[in-house]
Formats: structure tokens, sequence, C-alpha cells
């Protein structure tokens, strides 16, 4: 690698997402700030995919206080407090801002902030933009971004992040297509690489959900929090096979959805009789995986969501993507219903953060859903885009504030990365194949219901497949042998988490484990996996 | 289930010149082109394409299936497609370089001085928000081919900014910068748009309209609307007009299977009347009775492209009273310009018609074959304006050898001839050298501006489909009457 290949930045933001756009955002006030993406920005990450809404508390009869209370409840206690008081006391603050910025979300009649019921809430606080809300998001950040100084890189992998002693001084980096690597150094990075559930068979993500920012932050040191808590949505669609998986918005539900079984009931009465279908995600998960293992379920392993019931004008106006997705797969959601089944979603685990967005190593920051501890053992629907940008802005301003540091490329490490890329074209197995194999062991062993046996099973082969000799036939294929290795090492430290919970809690669920406490009185707290050390942590049980 | 793909393959860094593959490979039912193109990469890892959220609003993949720009994950495969990047720089395979177009986009400007936009504004602006920056529109606009053009999405983020109360840049004035009055309004941008957003009537018509109320209407716009004011036409009179040579009522051959109003249009009643007398004819003959009130005006569609609304109102209502006054039910223009204005800008208590409609509705009286070798130009306003693409064809492929050309547009329309007449005029010459490489005896289209634009730079001659009819009329009468 030649030494001009060097690009020096004060902050360099990883990804470029809600998260990762409203950080670069606020870093380019302190200084030069350079943003790299694996996808086109704007494309890439879940923002863009969210459909539901973003949850502020906006209006008189709803409070922080309650937004909290139903975070924590939903989250299973596991939240770390401190974070979800920053979410719900920023969240309308920085609402407002998008507001300012040009974002065009739904308004009431008395020209409000429309706002919508979702699951595991007590006031209707989910704002949206259709079922669009995501995109219109990333579209006011990009309007804001275009004009801002920050530096932007567009379809390039960062490959390792690199350090000087314990502190993170940069990456490098590789051009997704040519091959080309690059280094980049900075005073600060900020981690905003979003979620990882692609490790999974079925799954929402995009393409770039492949978990390489927990990768990253491990390989370097710092240590993650939650790992095992995976959140499976309850309504991904079956059918067509290769889209199995894709999501279907929490706003089916939240404007009247109803869930049927395949001998018409409507089973979550049976579950959770007072919210019914707009009950927390991983208790609708269940009853969905459970209706269909006890064979109620349809042919497809599904069961069916149905909004035939309301006006077909509404559908229209609230959930146009859904209408549209569904007729371009042969079913008008106005007169049919849907077909649906669970699909991992979300990582609730992730880097350990404070409340700056500072992770355990020095000059790291993360923020968005790399990020651990906001939403604890479940998250609630909306909570995910209110924390791109209130821990976005955090992390994009604690990354400005970094002081500057000399931050010497050790020519050692990127050697290390220079052979991992040499490995590559002597491996022997392609990266769709370890994937494949590596989503399949984790639907079957790290799904909805988990047993020590299974977890066992299931990191056995993470781990195995982290050995395999991966494959690259071009220069183009290297960063997807990279991706591959992160997936595989993401994997593995959820099972790993999971298998240091001996519990049931949130969307972790250990089907072998009896036990006497509920979320409320569990004796314990994170579980943490990092180089150094792994364990659980135990927590004083009040009285 | 098996099915096989040509695909696009090119890597400007070694190869001289693309080439396609032919891969065969199984997918699941229901597979999108996306999962093919998954499957043909495992087969050969080389190959390039991008896609990310796989769900139709990410717009990383938008490519062409045989010819048509799509998204690869929402379009189904089928067996026997051919795959190829979208008509833009490529950077490898099926990846194209979106950067130099999603720079174009402007960013917002927004000031602390501002409102919150209203709900209705909200609502205003919503259509031209649900751009997923896919690039499809880019990739087939025609005058980004021979402008300085910023293109069809561009202008809709330039029209979502100026709806918007909390945007403080002047973005008309931005807009005409970048080529506002260049857009021919052929309507491609909006028919590949996958969220279908109708960029050309929603942002390119409307910025023009906020032009011309900032009085930066181009001079060339303005003397086509004070023409129309004086004369009711939009372009000056020839030597003798379709309407003075015409009764108001024509009575056909034989008992009326119909009677039908005509709308001629400005180029035919002023400047090309030998062609509606033609259309007449065939009218009369195919037992049509055909009623031509003479009071009727221009359509206004040149002041609705260019943005020129205050004179509109009294053109509709005069010419919907031309045919509502005499009881008609049913109006008929050969002027696919008017037909699509009709169709699409006015709301008419009657029926409007294209002449190749009702002709192919009603049936025809078989015509003489003619030994021509005839390529057909489809007209924007015809093809996209009105989805009329088969009738045309129908009445041809009796009469003549009908040549199959690529559509394009000719770069008459928008108001672009008479405002940005350099532009009008290489699209004009890369369509005519197009048609004439098909080595056609002659050019048949239905639309005056398509026949007289093209005609201004083809080396043969150019037609009205009723022309070539009604000279397959006389062709059989000849033959049946040798001795004339």
């Amino acid at each position: 690698m030649r030494a001009d290949d060097v690009i020096s930045c004060h902050v360099l933001v990883i990804g470029s997402g809600g998260a990762g756009a409203r950080a670069a955002i606020e870093a380019q006030k302190y200084g030069d700030t350079v943003l790299i993406s694996k996808s086109v920005v704007g494309k890439g990450g879940c923002t863009p995919m969210a459909e539901g809404g973003y949850n502020a508390v906006l209006r008189a009869g709803d409070s922080c206080v309650l937004h909290e209370e139903d975070t924590l409840r939903g989250g299973a206690y596991l939240n770390d407090p401190d974070l979800v008081q920053v979410l719900v006391r920023e969240s309308p603050e920085r609402f407002r801002e998008l507001l300012e910025w040009g974002a065009l979300f739904d308004i009431s009649s008395d020209n409000f902030p429309a706002q919508r019921s979702f699951g595991g809430q007590r006031f209707p606080r989910t704002c949206y933009a259709g079922d669009r809300s995501g995109h219109e998001m990333m579209l006011t950040l990009l309007e804001h971004l275009r004009n801002s100084d920050v530096k932007i890189l567009q379809e390039m992998a960062v490959l390792e992040l690199l350090k000087e002693g314990d502190a993170v001084i940069g990456t490098v980096a590789m051009d997704a297509r040519s091959g080309e690597m690059t280094v980049i150094r900075a005073d600060c990075t900020v981690l905003a690489t979003g979620g990882g559930t692609r490790m999974y068979d079925i799954s929402t993500n995009s393409a770039t959900g492949t978990g390489d920012g927990y990768a990253l932050g491990y390989r370097a040191g710092a240590t993650l929090i939650d790992m095992e808590m995976v959140q499976f949505h309850p309504t991904g669609a079956v059918y067509p096979y290769d889209v199995r998986g894709r999501l279907v918005t929490e706003a089916v539900r939240g404007e009247g959805g109803i869930l049927l079984n395949a001998e018409d009931e409507r089973f979550m009465a049976r579950y959770d009789p007072q919210r019914m279908e707009l009950s927390t995600r991983d208790v609708v998960a269940r009853a969905i995986a459970t209706e269909v293992e006890e064979g109620r379920g349809t042919s497809r392993k599904g069961v069916y969501l149905d909004v035939t019931h309301l006006p077909a004008k509404k559908i229209e106006e609230r959930l146009p993507v859904m209408l549209e997705q569904f007729l371009k797969f042969g079913v008008d959601i106005r007169c049919e219903p849907m077909e649906v089944a669970p699909t991992a979603h979300h990582i609730m685990g992730g880097l350990q953060i404070n409340p700056e967005g500072k992770t355990s190593l020095s000059g790291l920051c993360a923020c968005g859903e790399v990020a651990g501890g906001v939403h604890g053992a479940n998250r609630l629907g909306g909570n995910a885009l209110a924390e791109t940008q209130v821990f976005g802005k955090r992390a994009g301003e604690s990354a400005g504030r970094a002081p500057s540091r000399q931050g010497r490329i050790d020519p050692l490490q990127l050697e290390a990365v220079e052979n991992r890329v040499e490995r590559f074209f002597s491996g022997t197995t392609p990266p769709w194949v370890v994937s494949r194999q590596l989503q399949k062991a984790m639907w079957e062993n790290a799904g909805i219901f988990r047993t020590q046996i299974g977890l066992r099973d299931a990191l056995k082969v993470t781990e195995s497949l982290l050995d395999v000799p991966v494959c690259a036939v071009s220069s183009q294929n290297i960063t997807e042998c990279f991706t591959v290795r992160n997936m595989c090492l993401s994997a593995s430290l959820v099972a790993r988490s999971a298998l240091l919970r001996p519990e049931s809690r949130g969307a972790h669920v250990r089907s072998d484990v009896k036990q006497t406490w509920d979320a409320a009185t569990s004796p314990y707290g994170h579980t943490w996996v990092s180089l150094a050390s792994q364990g659980i942590m135990r927590q004083e049980v009040a009285g | 289930m098996r099915i096989t793909a040509r695909i696009y393959r090119f890597d400007p860094a070694c190869d001289s010149e693309p080439h396609y593959d032919t891969c065969t490979v199984d997918v699941e039912e229901g597979a999108r082109v996306l999962h093919l193109l998954h499957a043909a990469h495992e087969r050969d890892p080389t190959l390039s394409y991008r896609y990310c959220c796989g769900t139709g609003q990410c717009g990383s993949c938008a490519l062409r299936v045989d010819g048509t720009p799509v998204l690869a994950c929402m379009e189904e495969a089928r067996d026997g497609i051919t795959i190829e990047p979208l008509n833009l720089p490529i950077k490898k395979d099926l990846v194209i370089d979106m950067q130099p177009a999603l720079s174009r986009l402007a960013g917002i400007l927004s000031q602390s001085e501002q409102r919150p936009p209203t709900r209705e504004e909200v609502e205003a602006i919503k259509p031209l928000r649900e751009c997923i920056e896919c690039l499809a529109c880019v990739s087939v606009c025609p005058a980004m081919e021979v402008a300085e053009f910023t293109g069809p999405t561009a202008m809709r983020q330039q029209m979502r900014l100026t709806l918007d109360p909390r945007d403080h840049a002047d973005r008309i004035t931005e807009a005409i910068r970048d080529g506002l009055f260049t857009c021919t309004t052929c309507q491609n941008c909006w028919k590949v748009c996958p969220k279908n957003i109708q960029i050309p009537g929603k942002a390119i018509e409307k910025l023009r309209a906020l032009a011309n109320r900032k009085g930066l209407t181009l001079p060339r716009h303005r003397e086509v609307e004070q023409l129309i004011q004086e004369t009711g036409r939009s372009i000056p009179r020839g030597k003798s007009t379709f309407l003075e040579q015409v009764p108001e009522v024509i009575e056909p051959d034989g008992e009326p299977r119909k009677t039908v109003g005509f709308f001629v249009g400005c180029m035919y009643d002023f400047r090309l009347p030998e062609s509606a007398l033609d259309a007449i004819e065939v009218l009369r003959r195919n037992g049509i009775r055909v009623i031509i009130p003479h009071e009727q005006v221009c359509c206004g569609s040149p002041l609705i492209r260019t943005g020129q609304l205050q004179f509109l109102d009294h053109l509709q209502r005069r010419n919907i009273q031309a045919f509502t006054s005499r009881g008609i039910d049913t109006v008929v223009t050969m002027c696919a310009g008017c037909g699509s204005t009709l169709k699409n800008d006015y709301r008419t208590p009657f029926v409007v018609k294209d002449i190749t409609e009702i002709l192919t509705e009603l049936g025809i009286e078989k015509p003489a074959r003619l030994p021509l070798r005839v390529a057909y130009h489809d007209p924007c306003h015809a093809l996209r304006g009105q989805g009329l693409r088969e009738p045309a064809r129908i009445l041809l492929k009796d009469v003549v050898e009908m040549i199959e050309v690529p559509q394009k547009c000719c770069g008459a329309g928008g108001g672009t001839r008479s405002g940005c007449p350099e532009v009008s005029s290489a699209l004009g010459k890369k369509r005519a050298e197009e048609l004439a490489k098909t080595g056609a005896d002659v050019i048949v289209s239905c639309c005056p501006f398509c026949e007289y634009h093209i005609a201004g730079f083809a080396d043969r001659p150019v037609k009205n489909i009723t022309t070539i009819l009604r000279q397959a009329y006389r062709r059989k009468d000849l033959g049946a009457c040798p001795e004339q």
C-alpha cells in the first residue's frame, strides 16, 4: 500500500444510514469529516427501508415518563436506563430538527405531526410518513448532507479498524469493485454500520445488514452487550420464496390489521387479550411461531394478516408501499389477506456505549443499531428511527469534540490485512456457501425458541465457518469474503451471548429453562463479550 | 424453475466492447430478476450488479430488462429475457455510475425564519417525494442526450423544494439555468418510473408555470401565446386552411355507422391541411359521418407545456362548447398532441379518440396493399400520452411492410421546437437518421408535430398514416377500374 493512499480527517463516520448520516452532519461542525459507505449513500442500511415511524412525545396527554416506562417495560427492563432517558427526552427535539431540515411527515387535521399507535405503547406517539417513514428521514438527511462539507466515500467497505495502543485511530477500507485499499486516519471514529440479521435465513435486512460493525468492534477489542437479543419481527412476507422475510410493517397492525390463523381464529386473544395485535413484537412473534408449530398455520407456514375490513382509501393513503409491494407479488391487500411469519429484524445488543455514544475503546464511538443497551431485550417499534437521530447526533458531537491525535499507522496491522486479502485468493469455498450454512444454522438453533443444546450447535457451526478458507475469484469478491467472515463472527457473538443467559427475557427465549422470576425481578443484567472476557452481570433484586 | 437469460457484460478496464453471456440457472417460483442475478453470480463471481434493500425501496438495482428500465428486485424473472444496465455511464457489467446524476440533486436551504408546511402543502409535495433516486428516468431522457439539462429527477427535486415553505432558494431561476425548457415532455421519465411519479406534468410544466409568473417565460413561447390570443391558433396561417376547405358536416358513403366531431388542431388546419383532408376522406369512406365545428380553436397544449395558463380556460370552454352545442358524444382528432391534451388536460363531457383508435374500433374497409417499406414513428403523445401503440400497427400491417424502430422522441414537443430550437433540431436529426437507417421508403407517423419536424431532417418522405390509407384506397379503386 502506498503512503499517499492515506486520507486524514478529524472524524470518520462508518455507515450512511440514519445514524451515520446524522453523526456526520453533527461532527462536521467540529472539523473535517469523512463518511464512508458500503452502499451508495442513502441507499444502504435499514433506515430507507424503515416503514413504520418515529416515536416522539409531542402531544399533551403523552409524557417522557410514559415513553420511558413503555420502553423499559417493552425491553423487559434490560435497557440501560440512562440511555432510555436520553432517547425519550431528546427524540422530540431531533424530530423537530428533521422538520426544520425539510422532512415531510404526515400532518393531522390540526396541522400537527400525525401520530399512530404502535405495539407496546400506551399513547399513539409514532410519527410517520405513510409507510415510508425511514425513506422520508433518509431523504431529509441527504438533502442536508448535500449542502454540507462532509466528504463522502461511496461503495467502500471498511476491512479493519486500525489501532495505536488501545485507541482506534482510523481504518483500512477497500473499494468494493476495484479492490483498491485506502487508509483513513481519524482523531475519532464513529461506528454506525447498522445491524446484522442477514446472519439468519429469514431476515428483513438489506444486503448491508451483515453485522460488520459488531465484528469490527469486537476484533478491535470493544465490549459488546446483550448480543443474544435479536428481535424477530412478527410479520415478514412468506412468498415468493426469495423475498421471504421482507418486512410487513407494524403500521399494518397499527392501522387496524388483525391476525388470523388458518382456522380463521383471531388467536392473539389467547396470548395477550388486552393488547391483542398491538402487543410487543416478541410476544406477537412467539404467538405466530406457536400457531404455525402447532399446525394452525397456512400451507406456507404463516398466518394471515388482514386489512380487508379497512376502507380501501385508508390502505392507499397510509400503507402505499405495502399495497404496491404485495400487488407486485400478486396480492391485492384491499381484498385479500397477507400471509406473514416472523423474520429476523433487529439486534438490540451491540457495542456498549455511554450516553455520549462512547464505546469502551478510546477514539471509537458508536450509534444506531450497532450500539447496544437502548432497547434492552426487545425494541419497541418506532424507537429505532428515534435512536438513530438521538444517538447519531450525540456520537457525532462526542467525536467532534475529541482531541486531535497523531495516530501513527502501524504497518504491521496493514500487512495483516493485506495477508488476509491474499489468502482469499487461494481460498476454496465461495462466500455464499458459507453464508447459506450460517443462515440455516442460526435460524434453526439461535432463532425464536432456543435451547442450550441448539445454541451450542449454532456456536460450533459459526466458529467452524470462521475457519473455512473463503475464496475470491477477482478483486471484487474480496469485500464479499470479508463480509461473510464478519457475519460468522457476529453470529458467534450472538450464540455465545445466548449461552451466557440462562433465562427467558424479552426476545431471548430459552425453552429449556424453567424460571421463577419475571423480567422485573430477574437476577440478571447485561451479558457481555469482548476479546478479553465474557459473562453475565448479576443484579440485586429489590425485595 | 429453470430459466435462461442474456446478461450484458462489460469491463471498461479490459474490454474494448461489451458482450452478452447466456446463462441458464435454476430459481424458485416467483423469483425476481435480482434472484436470477444472484444465481448467475454464483456461477460467475466476476459478474457485477448493484442491489441493496431487495424490496423496491432503495433504488440501487435499476437496470433494463428487454430494453425497459425496471427494478431488478421487483421485476419477475422470465425465461429468455435480456438484462442490460441502464443507459448511463457504465462502471462494470450492470453497474452504472450513479454519482454524476445524484450529485445534481439540490439540497434544501432552510433558514431560521420559516414556517412548517401545512397539511395541504405536505400532500402536494408527497407525490414528488416518493422518488427512490434509481435514475431510471435519467437513463431514458432524450433532452439530456443533446442539451445541458440536469434531468427529470433533478427537476422533480426543484419542484419539491419550490413547494416547500422552508426552502429559501430561487429554484425557478436554478431550474431554468439547469435546462427546464429543454424537456420535450415526452413522458418517458414518468412511464419508466417505478414509483410512477408524473415528472412532466407535476414538475416540469409546474415549474414552467411558476417561471411564467415571474416573467421568465422564453420570448419565443410568449410569441406563441400572443398568436393564440390573437388568432386562436398557435402557428401563422398558410395559404389555405383546412377549415376553409371543408363544410361543417361531411356525409359518409352510404348509411352512417357513426357520427363523430372532428378536432383538427393548429398544425393540420394551418400547415398540413392536405393530411387532414386525407383523414376526412378515410373517415367518409368508412361510413363515419363527420361534424367539423368551424369555431374550434387551439387545444391549448402549447400553453400548458410552456406554463402559460392564463388564457387556457377560454380555449377549453370554447372548444368544449363547439362540440357539446352540436350534441356530439365522440370527438376524433388526428393530432397526437391534441388528443393527449383533450384526454388528459380537459374534463370533456364527450369521449375523445385518436383517429387510429376509432378506425380500428369500428373496423375499416380493407385497402389495397402498397409496395412500400414503412418505418413507423410512434409519437410520444400517442404512445405514452394516450397509451396507443397497437391501432396504428393494425392499420398499417395490412397495407405496407412495416419496420419496427425502437421508440424515441423526435424533439418536436413540449415547446422545445420554438423555445430551444438547437435542442429540438439535434433530436430531430438523430431521429431522422435512425428512421432512415431502416432503409424504409417512407416514414409514417400520426402526429403533425412529429411529421413536420422529422421531415425537416429526413432524406425521404414523411407521411401521415391516413395519407397512406387513402393512397391504398386509391390503388384499390384503380385496381377495380384499370382503365382509369
